[in-house]
């Protein structure tokens, strides 16, 4: 599929703010081109991309996935499979990446460049300490060696914030927790003092208050240390956070680039006029991306979900049971949408399983659509089930891989024992309308489509039964933004015909800001705050609350800007630390690490 | 942990209970025990029944005789096992401890040679993944999965043992056969070795070279009958082992590491001479082992002296490489002492059980007593190390492909470790955490794989019992077997499990 | 480009397609998806097919999305399995080398209805001629009149070598079949409802590291006293442990996954999700570890024939016919290489044939058993 001309042909708008030939680079991607051998034939996976970055500065390439925005930066490492080749030039502080030897390169990997990972949960060694993943990379290089070596570990673990930096060094990487994993995996990248770090989405995988101070501590390193970042994301609220520059990735080529206002705030080029068009912000509350909700909901409607004091208990072998959910009440009217907030190990998933009768509740009243699920008869609960739908999180894993689509979505009507074949069938081609599919995939496999796409399937499953309830567990967060602004949009419109009430599960408070009527806000396994919308958001009153909204980052880098002096404002008035870069004289810094660079080994 | 290891103990003991009573009914309705008797045209033929009757207590019902059997063996947990009498009036005691030492042993020492071999050529082809070595050692692992045991075994004995016995008689290698034992060694390194078509092709001819060059002198100098290493070949060894170490530790180029190493192979030069008449007629292998002590601690001495920085790894490397310079001093004087085994043993390699020669009859020194008692080992343990090699190899080959596609191997190369950093410090460790799982399962199957080649080879051993009693129906023989295999096999299992948690830090405390 | 291999990363293409249930990457790769060679590249065609209700997202037409290929032939999963497995080379030489020894076997000196071409029996002796050496030739080609050789009773060794691989494949065959049928079952149960169900299931999977399964197996070929029929009964008993370990394994992953959690939350009865939901998903591992228990029995059987509790004379088997010979090894080697080499071959080609499947169905080959 690799004709000479899969170029992109159209437009590419270039703004201010590129380095001129004068001014110091550090990493320099020169018309780099990379292809893809596979059985398939060649994939263009990146199509002659130019991009270069200062010392100190922030230059963030943004893209969704299968943009080649990943390929693209492990050029620089030279990581990538064999079945890669590359054309162009990648210069790393001078030298030419493509020219030199292995053992050069080697030399020259977490030495001058080095990377920070998106996974902090699989990016360290599970059975090596992180004291000797520290000390490695340090000896290798010649930076320091033995008791020095492990004293400066101490040390930049002190730096990136890590309390008991002596204790932690001893530990194995599963006894940390997601932030402080990265912390060290970022501690493990200033360790040599590169010149240039490449940050490959450090922040996904993590909640949104720990996300904020990740970026914060990035952004002091760059300060501190004058380090150069390549920041790789999808998300166009970390783009406004951190970042001085910014380039737009598209199908492997760059479509637009500036300094940071002007692609955010003035964007020129289609693909990223779609981009932030389809990014929804904090605050901006209602009406965004054309998707409304239908705002009045009978307060006297008799109510789908009521929750009283609901504790959910999982068991553990030889310990105490873990308490995942707390005396939790709250309630969902017919018709509403009720948004559940909460960063990972809230329990709102829990709650959500527990509503489809998958998780006992071990005490406390759950009563759907009027009846107690905590008590009920296998058939009763059968007959409940026809009036509840569900969607997950996952597309790739929520559809089963050998049902053709068709018959995934007649699922439900053939377990109820619902209509005859014809019948089904022509609801299975209402449903696929109203989820704006073509009526063709009926019989096609859900390999063949992708994952928004499967997700749309999902919710043409959810609402076979035409049911009362909609219990939705993070639908939207394994998508990109353009994919997911069309998903809510048909979720908005579909709640609006159908009337539903809705659980609607998520991290992702603009989202919930987007569509919820009234909001549940869980941390621990205990509701936090709960209320209409408009008071959560607007005029949170838990010290909690507050924290999250102030971490979710907005699209816009002087609101950003304005956003950020606030929050740590609060953090401090709440008497919590700012993370940043414990350092004090950056001079000694880099004189230690610049100790003897000829002297590696290897 | 403790609960965790007590737990298992208490499962492992009823599975054995369960598993006897099995293993009982099984056996004692697995045929006619009189069936022999019945058939027989002695006059006494009614009194011999109602006597075996008597002694085997076929009167009984099954789970009567289970309780008597059980009563006796459960003696055991105390020390004092009573395992019976067979259907001979033999007391199974004692049959077991003259059966079980050799078959234990035979089958310990396949487990760990196929462990090690299995797993090094596992590794070797994940790295080398769709190389031609991979293909081969794919292929091969294979062949070994499908062959079945017997028939190797009988063709081993074939050609491993008549025929070698008759080529040693007067060893004379054709020009040909040169040539294909050169090409078959050139083969083997220039794949192992890799790195590029070239390179390959230089290993190949180099290598082809030095072995036909080094067979033909051997066949010259009657090597064969009367081998040695001499003390070039033992320092160039000794050279050999502190280069792989270096590159299995920090590469070639860490000056004060290499000259400690150095530094080892000289002191062990001056050893040689020193224990000279020591190691030439050792009183036992307690001399043996001690001296192997000395070298190591020599050597950790060097490394610790002179190792600067790095003390730690460079006593790792010299004690290393003295251990395998005191080896290869060993080997020669084993090499030395075979034309005399020769002498004594015209026909070297055993082929029926235990032919060797009865201990008290044998005169000679420390090393003949080594031959005497190694050469019936070599082919059973050939046979057993084959058909686990297969099972190793393969598992670990996938492991190990899994492992190196983890995000933390990026992490670790990243940072720029090399690949041989990232392969044995990286990947190795948790490539090997799955591993562990098989070895239990793997133990049981060559305990049963005893039997066949204990068949095969005559030997005297738990198979052999095994056999005779299944044949007779005599549960007696077969539940000391059981017994024996079982106990091992939990024992294994044990620790596997120990291995696991020091492996993986995750379900460790 | 100097570019030194390096093993892939996590950025590595999807290669396969389509991805494995499991795996955990479907459709989740950070690349453009490779497997429609026609799909176009270009970012103006690359919308949805078929969809004229867009519009009020701005630039729909930039979407990452995979256009849906109306025009592409649409392949299900047990399709392209097929396809990857016929592709495979190894495994398509050893399904006809397969073939051929199977239907040699019963074609030559006919089995029940079937037939024979080959008329010596295999019971009947005769003169021995020339040392009862084999008369067939590959060069130029000759079958002669005994193309194996004769034994020492001079009977026709090529008939008792077909009599033998009858046994054998006949034992094999119905061990794999009745064992994987065993293992499922019980597999997929003590996977899907837990409780004692598993854990009777853990402890007999146990009981086969106490007791090593070549002597349970002897002990039970002994009680079946040389008849085929119980022999294969017997060794079905023994062999489903394997995979019943391994559905269980795959069935507990499988029940996490969401599409179970959201037929359970529909209301699907466990019936309908065990045999609609979970079992189809688990066919790659049924039909892999069910041709390795082939392949495994057949070695199992021939080293009971040898060592006397398998097949028994007047009847024989491969096993049994080596045990014979072992001992004219010197003199008429033939009469040993003959049955090895097949049950050689037999093994091997199916252990290749499993191997073929494996990678058909599972093209990452990260499956570390269990």
């Amino acid at each position: 599929m690799s004709t000479p001309t899969d170029r992109y042909a159209g437009p590419v708008y270039t703004g201010s703010g590129a380095p001129g030939d004068d001014d110091e680079v550090v990493l320099d991607f020169d018309d780099v081109d990379v292809r893809f051998k596979t059985e398939f034939g060649s994939v263009h996976a990146v199509k002659g991309v130019d991009l270069r970055v200062r010392p100190g500065e922030v230059v963030a390439l943004v893209g969704e996935s299968g943009s080649g925005k990943s390929v693209t930066s492990m050029t620089a490492m030279r990581l990538l499979p064999r079945n890669a080749t590359i054309g162009g030039a990648v210069n790393v502080a001078g030298k030419e990446v493509g020219r030199l030897s292995e053992s050069r390169m080697r030399r020259m990997r977490g030495n001058d460049v080095a990377m920070v990972f998106q996974e902090p949960m699989t990016a360290l060694n599970p059975v090596l300490t992180i004291g000797t993943q520290m000390v490695e990379s340090m000896e290798l290089h010649g930076v320091a060696r033995a008791q020095a070596a492990i004293d400066r570990a101490v040390e930049l673990l002190g730096m990136v914030g890590i309390p008991e930096p002596e204790r932690q060094m001893k530990k194995y990487p599963h006894e940390l927790s997601g932030g402080q994993r990265q912390r060290v995996v970022i501690a493990m990248a200033i360790s040599c003092d590169p010149k240039v770090i490449i940050a490959d989405e450090p922040t996904t995988a993590l909640d949104v208050t720990v996300q904020a101070d990740i970026l914060d501590l990035l952004r002091s390193l760059k300060d501190k240390l004058n380090t150069g970042i390549l920041l790789i994301t999808h998300n166009m609220g970390v783009v406004a956070d951190m970042a001085d520059r910014v380039a737009v990735m598209f199908k492997g080529e760059i479509v637009e680039r500036g300094t940071v206002e002007e692609v955010l705030l003035r964007p020129q080029h289609e693909y990223t006029k779609m981009l932030l068009g389809s990014v929804p912000r904090m605050g901006a509350g209602r009406g965004q991306m054309g998707i409304s909700v239908k705002e009045d909901v009978d307060q006297d409607a008799p109510l789908a979900i009521e929750l009283k004091n609901l504790v959910i208990e999982y068991q553990r072998l030889g310990k105490p049971p873990f308490r995942a959910v707390d005396d939790v009440s709250f309630d969902v009217r017919k018709g509403e949408i009720v948004g559940l907030v909460g960063e990972s190990g809230s329990g709102k998933s829990t709650i959500g399983r527990c509503a489809l009768g998958l998780i006992p509740a071990a005490s406390g009243e759950f009563r759907l659509l009027g009846e107690d699920v905590t008590r009920m008869s296998k058939r009763d609960l059968k007959a409940l089930r026809k009036r509840i739908g569900v969607i997950f999180q996952d597309p790739a894993a929520s559809l089963n891989p050998r049902l053709p689509i068709g018959e995934c979505i007649a699922e439900p009507l053939v377990v109820h024992k619902m209509g005859d074949r014809k019948s089904r069938q022509k609801k299975v081609y209402d449903l696929l309308d109203a989820v704006q599919l073509p009526r063709e995939v009926y019989n096609r496999y859900p390999h063949e489509v992708s994952g928004g796409q499967r997700q749309r399937i999902c919710v043409a499953r959810a609402l076979t039964l035409d049911p009362e309830l909609l219990v939705a567990d993070e639908p939207t967060s394994a998508l990109d933004v353009s994919v997911q602004a069309r998903v809510l949009k048909i979720f908005a419109e579909l709640q609006e015909q159908f009337g539903f009430a809705c659980l609607f599960i998520s991290h992702d408070l603009a989202v919930i800001d987007l569509l919820a009527h009234r909001v549940v806000v869980l941390q621990n396994g205990e509701v936090v705050e709960a209320g209409p919308r408009e008071q959560i958001m607007e005029n949170p009153q838990e010290e909690y609350t507050q924290r999250l909204i102030a971490a979710a980052p907005v699209p816009d880098p002087i609101e950003q800007g304005q956003r950020r002096r606030e929050r740590h404002e609060l953090l401090r008035a709440q008497g919590e630390e700012v993370a940043e870069l414990q350092l004090d004289d950056p001079d000694a810094f880099h004189g230690l690490s610049a100790a003897d660079p000829e002297q590696d080994q290897l | 942990m403790l609960q965790f290891i007590l737990r298992r103990i208490g499962i492992s003991a009823l599975v054995l209970l369960l598993g006897s009573a099995l293993m009982f009914f099984a056996t004692i309705n697995a045929g006619d025990p009189l069936f022999d008797l019945r058939e027989s045209r002695a006059t006494n033929r009614d009194q011999l029944i109602a006597a075996r009757i008597e002694l085997m207590h076929l009167d009984m019902p099954w789970w009567q005789r289970y309780l008597t059997w059980l009563a006796g063996a459960g003696k055991c947990l105390v020390l004092q096992c009573d395992l019976g009498t067979s259907r001979d009036g033999a007391n199974i005691n004692s049959l077991l401890l003259s059966s079980a030492g050799a078959s234990l042993r035979l089958v310990s020492l396949s487990v760990a040679l196929a462990i090690v071999i299995g797993i090094l050529l596992g590794v070797l082809s994940a790295i080398r993944q769709y190389s031609g070595f991979d293909y081969s050692i794919t292929f091969l692992a294979f062949l070994f999965f499908s062959l079945p045991v017997f028939w190797a075994a009988v063709l081993l004995k074939e050609f491993g043992a008549y025929r070698f016995n008759n080529w040693i008689a007067d060893p004379v290698l054709s020009t040909t056969a040169m040539a294909v034992i050169a090409l078959i060694f050139a083969l083997v390194v220039a794949a192992v070795l890799g790195g590029g078509l070239k390179r390959e092709a230089i290993t190949f001819v180099v290598t082809f070279a030095v072995v036909f060059g080094a067979v033909t002198v051997f066949d010259r100098v009657q090597w064969w009958r009367q081998p040695a290493l001499g003390l070039p070949i033992i320092v160039l060894g000794g050279l050999a082992a502190l280069a792989f170490f270096l590159v299995l530790t920090v590469g070639l180029s860490e000056r004060r590491i290499l000259y400690s190493g150095l530094g080892t192979v000289a002191a062990g030069v001056v050893a040689y001479f020193v224990t000279a008449p020591l190691v030439e007629n050792p009183s036992g292998w307690g001399t043996i082992l001690l001296l192997a002590l000395v070298a190591a601690a020599v050597g950790a001495a060097i490394g610790w002296f002179f190792g600067g920085f790095e003390k730690k790894i460079a006593m790792f490397v010299c004690s290393g490489t003295a251990l395998a310079f005191a080896f290869l001093v060993f080997m020669d004087q084993l090499l030395r002492n075979w034309g005399s085994f020769l002498q004594v043993a015209a026909r070297p390699i055993s082929t029926i059980g235990d032919a060797r020669i009865p201990y008290a009859k044998l005169d000679g020194n420390f090393y003949i007593f080594i031959y005497n008692w190694g050469v019936q080992l070599i082919l059973p343990t050939i046979v057993l190390t084959l058909i686990s090699i297969a099972g190793y190899s393969r598992y670990t080959r996938s492991s190990m492909l899994e492992t190196i596609n983890q995000d933390y191997i990026r992490t670790a190369r990243s940072k720029g470790l090399s690949d041989r950093v990232v392969y044995s410090k990286h990947a190795l460790r948790n490539a090997l955490i799955p591993i562990t799982t098989i070895v239990a399962f793997d133990f049981a199957n060559l305990l049963g794989g005893a039997v066949v080649t204990e068949t095969v080879f005559g030997w005297k051993g738990l198979g052999d019992m095994f056999k005779t009693g299944l044949d007779f129906v005599d549960p007696g023989p077969v539940m000391a077997y059981y017994v024996v295999a079982g106990t091992a096999a939990v024992f294994m299992n044990m620790i596997a499990d120990i291995a696991y948690a020091f492996l993986d830090p995750r379900i460790r405390r | 480009m100097n570019d030194k291999p390096t093993p892939p990363g996590d950025d590595r293409p999807e290669q396969d397609q389509p991805p494995v249930p499991g795996s955990g990457r479907e459709g989740l790769s950070p690349e453009p998806m490779p497997h429609d060679p026609a799909a176009p590249q270009d970012p103006d065609v690359a919308d949805e097919v078929s969809e004229g209700t867009d519009g009020e997202l701005p630039g729909t037409r930039y979407s990452v999305e995979k256009q849906i290929d109306l025009t592409q032939k649409s392949y299900s999963q047990g399709q392209l399995v097929r396809r990857r497995f016929f592709r495979h080379r190894g495994a398509m030489i050893s399904l006809f080398a397969l073939l051929f020894v199977t239907v040699f076997a019963f074609t030559s000196i006919g089995y029940g209805i079937i037939p024979g071409w080959w008329k010596k029996p295999f019971w009947e002796g005769g003169l021995v001629e020339n040392g009862g050496r084999p008369t067939l030739q590959i060069w130029p080609f000759v079958w002669g009149e005994h193309p194996f050789g004769q034994d020492n009773a001079g009977k026709d060794y090529f008939s008792l070598t077909m009599r033998g691989t009858q046994r054998s494949l006949i034992v094999a065959f119905t061990v794999g079949l009745v064992s994987t049928f065993i293992g499922t079952a019980i597999g997929a149960i003590a996977g899907y409802y837990r409780g004692w169900i598993e854990g009777v299931l853990m402890r007999i999977t146990d009981l086969f590291i106490v007791i090593p399964a070549l002597v349970l197996a002897a002990v039970f070929g002994k009680m079946a006293n040389g008849g085929i029929w119980p022999l294969a009964f017997l060794l079905s008993v023994i062999g489903w442990t394997g995979l019943a370990r391994l559905v269980r394994g795959e069935v507990l992953s499988l029940r996490e996954r969401e599409f179970v959690t959201a037929a359970e939350a529909i209301g699907t009865g466990s019936g309908r999700i065990v045999f609609k939901h979970i079992l189809p998903n688990t066919i790659g591992t049924i039909i892999v570890s069910a041709t390795l228990a082939i392949a495994s029995t057949i070695l199992v059987e021939s080293a009971l024939s040898f060592l006397g509790w398998g097949v028994q004379a007047p009847d024989t088997s491969l096993g049994l016919l080596i045990s014979t010979y072992q001992t004219s090894f010197q003199n008429r080697p033939w009469l040993f290489w003959w049955p090895g080499m097949i049950i050689l071959v037999i093994a091997l080609s199916v252990n290749f044939l499993g191997d073929g499947l494996r990678d058909a169905f599972d093209p990452r080959q990260n499956r570390t058993a269990d």
